[in-house]
């Protein structure tokens, strides 16, 4: 669902926009905390961080991006910063050329084992730098080149190009397995 | 052979995964901004008690002390825990901030969080005034050391002291150095990235 055009100047309209954006989004917010944070308490804190910070944004919230945009950016800034606390784990993360170098797991039979392809999903996920991270999930969401460098700042001829390489590297890890590197 | 079924797709198993629909109520969401606050002020002033209680045992330390090098050694650790204690009860206590969360873009507001932490790397040392205590501790072991001279057996007796205080100020130096290089080359990275759009 595309944007709403309201500034929230009370708090009234601050905690619609929050329940509207709750509602629709609620969903997709949880499945980028999974993107953020493997372990399931960590997770669950991260999930309410992104609510409360989300419905102390909309007290902000003006017309100049559309709530999909709004959503998406404080809720990546939210995981961002709790990647970024945990610096040590921070200095582990690659990018998606490096992932691409890396050796992927053997091939897994995805229709009879779902729990486990997502699980490899996420663990994908969880290896990459938050700039990545962000392409990623917002590939993985459907969301096209323009929308997701709405989010992030980047340029779309930039995301596009690093659509591609996901899109190769997620080829070679859930269907070709194996690994063209060493 | 590649199996390009529709069941195999990562965007499809990525977006039918089992969620919870969450969704915070007005009262949780009061509930746990009463809880951060009372919490960030709970360590403010922890910080800060504690503070002023080691100012005291210094000032104390200072004021029993014959000596005037060592005396002005322990005035100086005694000043230097108070401001230590200010410094972490600003920091802690809670800020009447609209959101801690930018809704500026990812990138932007990443490289922010970058920029953040590779100031306060660099900065650590000027931050906590670790020039005063040092210079502190350094006042109150003087005498020691000057007596130490004229007995060598003494000075041999803190000889592993030295050594593992130099260790740590090398080693500290090159990781803090060595962080500092990783960030800001991770942060003209984004920076370029940026520059692209």
């Amino acid at each position: 669902m595309e944007g709403v055009e309201r500034i929230a100047q009370d708090p009234a309209g601050q905690d619609e926009l929050y329940r509207e954006a709750a509602d629709t989004y609620a969903a997709a917010l949880d499945r980028l905390a999974h993107a953020y944070e493997a372990d399931p308490d960590t997770r669950r804190d991260l999930l309410q961080d992104i609510h409360l910070q989300l419905w102390r944004s909309f007290a902000q919230f003006d017309q100049r991006c559309s709530l999909r945009t709004w959503v998406y950016r404080v809720a990546h800034n939210v995981a961002t910063s709790h990647v970024v606390r945990r610096s040590r784990i921070r200095e582990t993360l690659v990018d998606i050329e490096e992932l691409d170098l890396m050796h992927a797991p053997g091939h897994i039979e995805l229709d009879a084992q779902q729990e486990q392809a997502l699980g490899r999903l996420a663990l994908l996920i969880q290896q990459l730098k938050p700039v990545d991270r962000q392409i990623i999930v917002s590939y993985l969401e459907g969301l096209d080149a323009g929308a997701t460098a709405e989010i992030t700042g980047l340029s779309a001829a930039n995301i596009a190009m690093k659509i591609h390489r996901i899109k190769t590297v997620l080829r070679r890890w859930f269907h070709e397995g194996g690994s063209h590197a060493g | 052979m590649p199996d390009e079924s529709p069941g195999n797709d990562p965007q499809q198993i990525w977006q039918n995964q089992s969620t919870e629909r969450y969704r915070m109520s007005l009262e949780q969401i009061s509930q746990k901004i009463r809880r951060l606050h009372r919490q960030a002020r709970l360590a403010a002033l922890l910080f800060g008690a504690l503070g002023v209680v080691l100012c005291v045992v210094f000032a104390r330390s200072a004021w029993r002390e014959p000596y005037a090098i060592p005396r002005a050694g322990w005035a100086i650790l005694s000043l230097w825990t108070l401001y230590s204690a200010y410094a972490a009860y600003k920091s802690n206590w809670p800020k009447k901030s609209v959101s801690d969360a930018s809704w500026s873009t990812s990138v932007a507001f990443y490289r922010g969080e970058l920029e953040k932490q590779r100031d306060l790397t660099r900065d650590v040392w000027r931050r906590s005034g670790l020039t005063f205590c040092f210079l502190g501790v350094a006042l109150i072991i003087l005498p020691g050391l000057i007596l130490a001279l004229r007995t060598p057996r003494l000075l041999v007796n803190g000889v592993p002291f030295f050594a593992m205080l130099g260790i740590w100020f090398v080693m500290y130096h090159s990781m803090r150095k060595r962080k500092l290089r990783k960030l800001q080359r991770e942060i003209d990275e984004l920076t370029a990235m940026e520059g692209q759009s």
